[in-house]
């Protein structure tokens, strides 16, 4: 009895010792430096921990972008969640984040819930696009290696009003190709997930039909599932890993998660006629195509996310979105305040570098990542 | 003992605030539960417990939630472990008391011991990764493909998520559970019980038939307990269950239970109104279920002297 | 005659068939797992190294790396919930032993049985709404919260019975010592009772090490940082295998293997020699 007490008591005292001087060397103390404008972090020597979570749209470039800045940084160490833009928007609002990934810009509501009864947290939110990614369409379906789909058909498909793999609308779009009599099995996400906000919105542009029945949303009801042919996965990993796992299934997913997992992609019509797949030279076809509107970072819900669907140019990629980070403006620990800042600077300045872009991403043009940050006042 | 009441007991005074304590968080645990529940209720009122909507929306008025299928789904999975485990447990409690070599007889109880306690998510990597691979391919695919005029078998095993491989790991789960307390109290039937019918002749068999209908009632605690803990588990489930708002009779078809249900879409209902709340509401569900069938396990084997 | 008794022994032999092959069915999946976890773990255990036990987290698709930041977690996370739970379990125990007619004392027996079967994802939820939400972050003091309830009963039940089970002289020799109450209890009683609530202790500890349910809302979750104070997200090992099953990468598929081998190894640590040291245990 007594060895069980001393070696937990112990234990606990070393845990809350080590959380003691953790905590010594985060609270802000005395600024030991005034870091200058150009080089923020590097010349502070306090230890920041900056968590945060959201959108699983841009995980793989947001984990790319922590493990080069921790390396550069060594006093910064930063998680990220990837639990998809719904608890990132929810985290956030509730201040039990530092940051907070978004695929869709905040709906004005949620805004004004943010500026009127921000969490202990911070206050004064502001949203920024961090990278340019592309919602693509991917099938597991054994022997079929090329497939182009437009709008309507795979707005039906998604509806399921296409049930078998070889249904008429399909073969007229895949002449020559050999498509089995197999029903198709829907994979959507199940949590609230900006990039089914993003895919929908899209499909509402193409289908009237799915825009009056279905509309768009984080989450939406799926009637495959009430036929029995839907399948919800987690996260935009949970999504790929189903279809990995289930022959003649089609998803929606972020290109990124496409590319490292090697899946067949479908070549998507665009507006001008011509079926096109997506990489970067589609996706900066697209985002060329429109004069991008970028609110201001402090009005965020003013931003459009159907500014870049469905644009038109032959080669642009009909599904193109931006990403987006909330961070505050004012944070009550000034600390990790000024780290988050030195990081959101870094992520639009160096990190829009080629070299730190994880194919599947295409970085913002610089035009866009100064007006962001000079509205910002960081 | 009744001499302890004469003088003030400053002991039982000093060790009262502890107890309390835990009737406070429990009492605190209901309330929480109740008053988060409170605006789904005003919004929708029972209709979070009798439809099958999950609609969420960044407009309050739109939003409306119904938890059905996962109150359906939790009580499928829940029912389909404890019919896996009636037979096994109580074979197994038979075996080992009645006819297991000693030698074997401790290892197989200490390998159910482990079983009851191992950590769920190593069930739940083991039944996403291995088991619902070999359920589908050996059990699902070829039930489905002779006997889908079933309703039972008529939906096509797509992922191999589904209420059955749900069941039956849970089944795997709760069957070391049922059984201890069933062992238990077969162990404990007098042994003159024994003697006496085998003086009549009676066969090994006859004789354990006999014997299996005196502890009837710690059979039914022991799977009520059992029950209990099938209905709340979260982690395995939820990796294996399909996460689909679905209610289907077919035991292919994917689903959701209440606690797979919360362990989704808890981490992003505070962005809208109500989803937080509906979520609670079906906690609040679970809360009732869990206390109801534990209470009556919990009374049975206290009525039949079974207590643990 | 001789027929009627053939047809008795021929089922006496179908039914000693039958429930010997349901009996290896009830064990055989833990052999199962066993072997699934080691043929997948031990491999990325062994190709991880040292760097796997005390690394962070690696990048998609890319190498194994290590989950220090989890296991860092769990035991943090575990001594914690202790330090909260023990005191008030122990003391919670020691009352329904000793004033075991009385209703409070009944009251309490009963309600720890149920604590003890109450799903413990409402556990999570419940803390989250309470510590997290105000708090103002995932931490580790929420998560150790949740653990700590779930850990109690255990405890508390565990030490009640051992209390009982001490042989009715003890108690009344030390009474007649003229000892007050609280001494035959904390100088007399306990330290008969140590093994039975140090087993109580222990299986509240290997309980609560596995759990991942009450950590989702409120540990939060860490793969990069170790720790940052209690007041701070935190992760588990139970946590970050459920998190890394979800994803599609194979990489992520062979850490959590690694993860659950580990843990495995943790359970069977704990639970194993207090077992083996007992006729019987209480899960």
């Amino acid at each position: 009895m007594k060895k069980v007490f001393v070696v937990l008591s112990v234990l606990v005292l070393a845990a809350a010792i080590a959380g003691c001087a953790q905590q010594h060397k985060t609270t802000p103390t005395a600024p030991t430096t005034t870091p200058t404008k150009t080089t923020p972090a590097k010349t502070t020597t306090q230890q920041v921990v900056l968590i945060g979570d959201g959108a699983t749209f841009p995980w793989p470039q947001i984990t790319n972008w922590i493990d080069v800045y921790m390396k550069e940084h060594p006093n910064v160490k930063i998680e990220y969640n990837g639990g998809g833009s719904g608890k990132g928007q929810a985290d956030f609002a509730a201040g039990v984040v530092d940051f907070a990934g978004s695929d869709p810009p905040l709906k004005k509501s949620l805004w004004d819930k943010l500026v009127n009864h921000p969490p202990a947290e911070g206050k004064g939110p502001l949203q920024f696009p961090d990278i340019i990614g592309a919602v693509v369409v991917c099938y597991n379906v054994p022997g079929v290696k090329h497939l182009r789909l437009d709008g309507k058909t795979l707005a039906d498909i998604f509806m399921g009003k296409i049930k078998y793999w070889d249904n008429e609308e399909i073969k007229k779009l895949n002449p020559g190709v050999n498509l089995p009599h197999k029903e198709i099995i829907v994979i959507h996400r199940s949590d609230a997930s900006g990039t089914t906000d993003i895919f929908t919105t899209y499909l509402c542009l193409v289908s009237p039909e799915w825009n009056s029945t279905i509309g768009a949303g984080k989450v939406v009801n799926w009637p495959v599932d009430k036929m029995g042919r839907g399948v919800g996965g987690k996260g935009n990993p949970g999504v790929v890993a189903e279809l990995k796992n289930t022959p003649y299934s089609i998803c929606y997913t972020e290109l990124s998660y496409a590319i490292k997992e090697n899946l067949k992609i479908v070549a998507l019509k665009n507006k001008d006629g011509y079926f096109v797949l997506p990489n970067a030279t589609t996706i900066k076809a697209a985002a060329s195509h429109v004069s991008m509107y970028i609110a201001p970072p402090t009005a965020g819900y003013k931003e459009n996310l159907r500014q870049l669907l469905n644009a038109p140019g032959k080669d642009s990629y009909p599904i193109v979105a931006f990403s987006h980070l909330l961070v505050w403006k004012h944070y009550s620990d000034p600390v990790k305040g000024k780290a988050v800042h030195a990081f959101i600077k870094w992520i639009l300045t160096q990190g829009q570098n080629d070299k730190y872009i994880v194919p599947g991403y295409v970085g913002l043009p610089s035009s866009i990542t100064q007006k962001v940050l000079s509205e910002a006042g960081i | 003992m009744s001499k302890e009441e004469r003088y003030i007991d400053t002991f039982k005074y000093f060790l009262l605030p502890f107890c309390l304590f835990v009737f406070g968080l429990f009492a605190l645990m209901l309330a929480v539960y109740f008053s988060a529940s409170i605006p789904i209720f005003q919004h929708e009122g029972i209709k979070i417990y009798t439809t099958n909507i999950w609609r969420a929306s960044e407009n309050p008025n739109k939003e409306f939630y119904g938890v059905l299928a996962a109150i359906y789904g939790s009580v499928y999975t829940s029912v389909l472990a404890i019919l896996i485990a009636l037979p096994l447990s109580v074979s197994f409690a038979v075996f080992v008391i009645d006819y297991a070599p000693q030698k074997v007889k401790e290892p197989l109880i200490v390998a159910t011991d482990v079983m009851a306690g191992l950590p769920t998510i190593i069930y739940g990597i083991w039944g996403a990764f291995v088991l619902v691979p070999l359920l589908k391919k050996y059990v699902m695919d070829p039930l489905y493909a002779y006997l889908s005029f079933i309703p039972l078998f008529s939906f096509k095993p797509v992922t191999g998520y589904s209420y059955f491989s749900a069941g039956v790991l849970l089944g795997i789960m709760v069957t070391p559970f049922a059984s201890a307390i069933i062992r238990e109290a077969y162990r404990s039937l007098p042994f003159m019980y024994r003697e006496a019918i085998y003086s009549l002749g009676a066969t090994r068999y006859e004789a354990t038939k006999i014997l299996i209908k005196e502890i009837k009632p710690a059979i039914v605690a022991g799977l009520l307990l059992a029950f209990g803990r099938a209905i709340g588990e979260t982690v395995a489930v939820s990796l294996v269950i399909g996460n689909t708002f679905n209610i289907s009779p077919s035991l292919f078809a994917p689903g959701y239970t209440i606690s797979s249900l919360i362990a989704n879409q808890f981490g992003n209902a505070f962005i809208y109104k109500y989803m937080v709340s509906a979520l609670f509401a079906a906690g609040l569900s679970l809360f009732f279920i869990g206390l109801a069938v534990n209470i009556l396990g919990i009374l049975i084997l206290r009525r039949y002297g079974h207590v643990r | 005659m001789s027929d009627n008794l053939n047809i008795r022994i021929l089922k006496e032999k179908l039914f000693l068939i039958c429930i010997g092959i349901l009996t290896i069915a009830t064990v055989f999946p833990l052999f199962h797992i066993m072997y699934s976890i080691i043929a997948n773990g031990l491999p990325v255990l062994i190709k991880g190294g040292w760097s796997f036990l005390t690394g962070t987290l690696a990048p998609p698709g890319d190498g194994l790396g290590g989950i220090g930041p989890a296991i860092v977690g769990t035991f943090i996370l575990t001594a914690l919930a202790s330090l909260i739970g023990l005191p008030v379990a122990v003391l919670t125990g020691i009352y329904a032993a000793e004033y075991p007619n009385s209703l409070i004392g009944r009251a309490t027996r009963t309600l720890l049985m149920i604590m003890m079967e109450f799903p413990t994802i409402l556990v999570g939820l419940f803390v989250m709404n309470l510590v997290v939400l105000p708090m103002g972050s995932y931490s580790a003091i929420a998560g150790a919260l949740s653990l700590a309830i779930i850990m109690m009963p255990y405890v508390a039940v565990y030490t009640d019975e051992a209390l009982k089970s001490i042989p009715p002289k003890y108690r009344e020799g030390a009474f007649a010592l003229g000892l007050t109450r609280a001494k035959v209890v904390f100088k007399v009683l306990i330290g008969l009772a140590r093994k039975g609530i140090m087993t109580g202790v222990l299986i509240g500890i290997a309980k609560v090490a596995g759990e991942t349910a009450p950590l989702l809302f409120t540990a939060g979750g860490a793969s990069r940082v170790y720790f940052d104070g209690l007041n701070r997200p935190i992760g588990a090992i139970p946590l970050l295998i459920y998190n890394l099953v979800q994803q599609p990468y194979t990489n992520y598929h062979e850490i959590a293997w690694g993860a659950s081998l580990l843990l495995m190894i943790i359970f069977l640590g704990l639970f194993l020699p207090i077992r083996l040291s007992l006729k019987e245990v209480k899960l």
